[in-house]
């Protein structure tokens, strides 16, 4: 242990907050990213419903173009990943950085303006994925003009990010910083990479290639974009929530540095049915069995962490969203290997159970942590307390069972379908079926949108009615 | 400024460079490792069913993206699969030149990847109507919002699906057709008649192998909901939803009455279309949908509401199934009912 990394920062204590436009004063960005993100998570599981709708009752919107399946689906998914989840996440850091490096955030108009590029991207994609124009792969399917608003964004946060860390007073570099301006660098590589941005048309490569290039983006929008970002803001809110220093540095360390070798390999597990080089799949496998490893060593380091303190986490209502978070964490990431596993499979591939995997992975585990992270930071960007309690809490509880039911119901309909695929069953065959499933799904969906309804009007009236914390 | 160029040049050295910049070179390393390289050694050659496409498929292609119809359909068949196109794996090379590629990570309906020349061009103007047209369960949506334009690329598309393989899939159905169509146009009988033709002798003159029971009739109008009825309608006069879309039309089961084999046998000719559908025409296929009993149940369906003769009681030298021979015994309380005493064969 070199040092506590708590810290109480000074330059906020009892500063007056600076006067100026509203885009200049201190966490201002910080404020607009959050809002951005409630609201987004509220229009993205809108979208989810639509798209659930279709599988219970196909001609529910019959014949209307911009709510198609195909397409609704495709705004569910972008909606919620980048308007939601890494809006709120950004939000959340752009107040961690400065606090853990004891200075202020590098340039607060920079990250506002980051925000519009990145809002204006967000729109400008969905209106297109609803009027057809997309690029049809998965997790890449903004078209270009929107895929440049968003990397102008990525650059403007991580010029912030690293300019922060330069202007630092705390020598200790905290691993929350660490893991927000690694991931914002890395995505501003990764993002052009993967969304093939050297071919505007298509924004996609020739041949099979392309789907290799795709799936090494693929995971990597979640492995090198949303778990570090949620994973540093939970660094950062174990210690602060437990109030004790945190485990072990080196541990943070060694979690760091794997996932980053470890994640960058995994893409072509999704491709292991495909007709990809067979080493690649081999190497894929492996590392998706070594990525237990960072996860395991971050895990072990924030709930030893908060050993023995864990009282203080279920009487916090942000605090239990964020422990709920890496719990989900835990969970999709023993079931991440596991199915990348050859032999599960020939039986997981292609059915509900990858959406179940996919719903715990972005809304258990980051959509949660950025939720946590967002109610825990409200009350410090905005100088009021969260508007209500019992609306976090109800919030809680609704997007919590919704994704329970998520989660057991897309499981055993996935292996129903694909042991009926494996035994010689069409897929119409098995497409009956799943009417059950499709109908409890679109009931937990609903939990969830309803929670996302509730955390936009808690959000709001936070900032225009929450209680005023006294200076 | 100063005080920033003092920080950034301490920063140069400091741990936080060391991370910032360190991490970026093992994020390239690892793309290096897992994208270039496996790209780099790949061979690109195109496959042998491979073939460029032409303007009107390329505009289905952009349509079946647009849509998002990579979301439910999947372009691969792998070694477990039973469905359409299971005859061909997936290589590398059938996706030669494609842009972006369309592999596809979920089947909520069929994989495609094999599609050209399953269906007839006019079965799949009914699906894109609407899917429940020809697949009374599907969870497809309705794509008459297209308009007739794109829907006749999609269709182009669909049928060059499997490259070379689907041009072969497709020539078949062309030669089918001409005859099919030139039977349709003589009248419904001789439609029968030419249609009974196609039908291997040993299969025509072949009784049901499955008794007509109550239970095996409740089975196979179970099956005929779930394939049957967007064609052929609930009353089996040949005109359900889509038979408006479809040239030559669905067939009037009626009439098979007046076509009896030897004035006794349908059965055989009954198993046998909907086992291997009758190619050229919008009637596919339904052996990988379809087990054995599950065609005899719905072909009794057929026999004992629509034709109004059973032949499932003339003898046969077979020895049959333990529950379904005499000594089995009556497998109802209610007997079949009888057919009709008058023969209205020609």
């Amino acid at each position: 242990m070199l040092r506590d990394p708590l810290f109480v920062p000074k330059h906020t204590k009892g500063r007056p907050m600076p006067e100026g436009r509203f885009w200049e004063k201190e966490y201002s960005s910080a404020r607009v990213w959050l809002a951005g993100g409630a609201v987004w998570m509220a229009i993205g599981t809108l979208a989810g419903l639509g798209s659930a709708i279709h599988l219970v009752a196909p001609d529910f919107f019959a014949n209307i173009p911009w709510l198609e399946f195909g397409r609704i689906r495709q705004v569910h998914v972008n909606t919620v990943l980048f308007g939601f989840v890494v809006q709120m996440l950004i939000g959340c850091a752009l107040y961690i950085m400065p606090r853990v490096l004891a200075t202020k955030l590098f340039s607060e108009p920079l990250a506002n303006l980051a925000a519009l590029f990145f809002n204006a991207g967000v729109v400008l994609g969905d209106i297109g994925l609803m009027a057809g124009y997309t690029q049809g792969r998965e997790y890449a399917e903004y078209i270009f003009p929107a895929d440049v608003l968003l990397v102008i964004a990525l650059v403007m946060v991580a010029v912030n990010m690293v300019m922060t860390l330069v202007r630092r007073n705390e020598q200790l570099l905290y691993v929350s910083s660490w893991y927000f301006a690694g991931a914002i660098v890395w995505t501003v590589f990764m993002y052009p990479l993967g969304n093939v941005m050297w071919h505007p048309a298509t924004g996609a490569e020739t041949g099979i290639t392309d789907a290799i290039f795709l799936w090494f983006y693929g995971h990597n929008v979640f492995g090198l974009l949303v778990t570090p970002l949620a994973v540093g803001i939970a660094y950062y809110m174990f210690p602060r929530i437990a109030g004790a220093p945190l485990y072990s540095q080196a541990l943070s360390i060694i979690g760091f540095w794997s996932l980053l070798l470890f994640y960058t390999h995994i893409g072509a597990h999704h491709l292991i049915q495909a007709p990809i080089p067979t080493w690649l799949k081999t190497v894929s496998i492996i590392d998706s069995f070594a990525m237990m490893l960072p996860v395991a060593t971050v895990l072990v380091n924030q709930w030893y962490t908060a050993r023995g303190r864990f009282g203080r986490f279920l009487t916090n209502p942000s605090a239990k969203l964020m422990l709920v978070g890496t719990i989900w964490y835990a969970i999709v990431c023993i079931q991440g290997p596991l199915q990348s596993l050859a032999v599960v499979q020939r039986v997981t591939h292609f059915n509900n159970w990858v959406v179940g995997h996919a719903h715990i992975a972005v809304l258990g585990f980051t959509g949660f942590i950025a939720l946590g992270g967002m109610y825990y930071v409200l009350p410090y960007v905005t100088g009021r307390r969260v508007y209500s309690e019992k609306l976090i809490n109800i919030q809680y509880w609704l997007i919590l069972l919704g994704l329970l039911d998520f989660f057991i119901v897309l499981t055993i309909a996935g292996l129903i379908q694909g042991q009926d695929w494996l035994n010689g069953a069409t897929v119409y065959r098995t497409v009956p079926q799943m009417k059950p499933y499709m109908t409890l799904r679109l009931a937990g969906g609903l939990m969830i949108i309803t929670g996302a309804f509730v955390g936009v009007y808690n959000v709001l009236m936070t900032f225009r009615k929450g209680e005023p914390i006294n200076p | 400024m100063s005080a920033l160029w003092t920080k950034t040049r301490a920063f140069v050295g400091s741990p936080a460079a060391v991370i910032v910049a360190g991490s970026m070179l093992v994020l390239v390393a690892a793309t290096f490792a897992t994208v270039l390289w496996p790209v780099y050694t790949m061979k690109h050659k195109p496959s042998s069913l491979w073939r460029p496409n032409r303007t009107l498929e390329d505009e289905g292609r952009l349509r079946y993206i647009a849509n998002g119809c990579t979301y439910c359909h999947s372009q691969y068949v792998r070694p477990q699969d039973w469905g359409i196109g299971a005859e061909r794996i997936a290589e590398s090379g059938d996706y030669h030149q494609q842009q972006p590629h369309l592999l596809g990570s979920e089947r909520t309906g069929p994989d495609l990847s094999q599609e050209g020349g399953e269906h007839s061009d006019d079965w799949h103007l009914a699906h894109f109507i609407n899917p429940r047209f020809t697949r009374p369960r599907s969870l497809m949506p309705r794509f008459a919002f297209e308009g007739d334009r794109n829907i006749k690329a999609l269709v182009a598309y669909m049928q060059s699906l499997g490259g070379k393989n689907a041009d072969a899939r497709v020539a078949a159905q062309k030669r089918f057709h001409a005859e099919a169509i030139a039977a349709y146009r003589k009248g419904p009988d001789e439609n029968i008649e030419w249609l009974h033709s196609r039908v291997p002798r040993s299969w025509r003159a072949m009784p049901t192998e499955s008794p007509v029971t109550d239970a095996s009739v409740a089975r196979g109008e179970k099956v005929y909901q779930d394939y049957c009825i967007g064609c052929h309608g609930p009353v089996g006069d040949g005109e359900g939803p889509a038979a408006r879309y479809l040239e030559p039309r669905p067939v009037n089961f009626t009439t098979l009455r007046r076509h009896l084999i030897d004035r006794k046998y349908i059965g055989g000719i009954l198993y046998y279309q909907i086992m291997n559908g009758i190619t050229g025409t919008a009637m596919p296929y339904f052996k990988k949908d379809l087990e054995s009993a599950k065609i005899w149940d719905v072909s009794n369906y057929l026999e004992r509401n629509f034709i109004g003769h059973t032949d499932d009681k003339y003898p046969d030298v077979g020895i049959p199934a333990s529950y379904e021979g005499k000594e089995a015994g009556p497998v109802t309380d209610q007997p079949a009912p009888e057919p009709p005493s008058r023969s209205v064969a020609p």
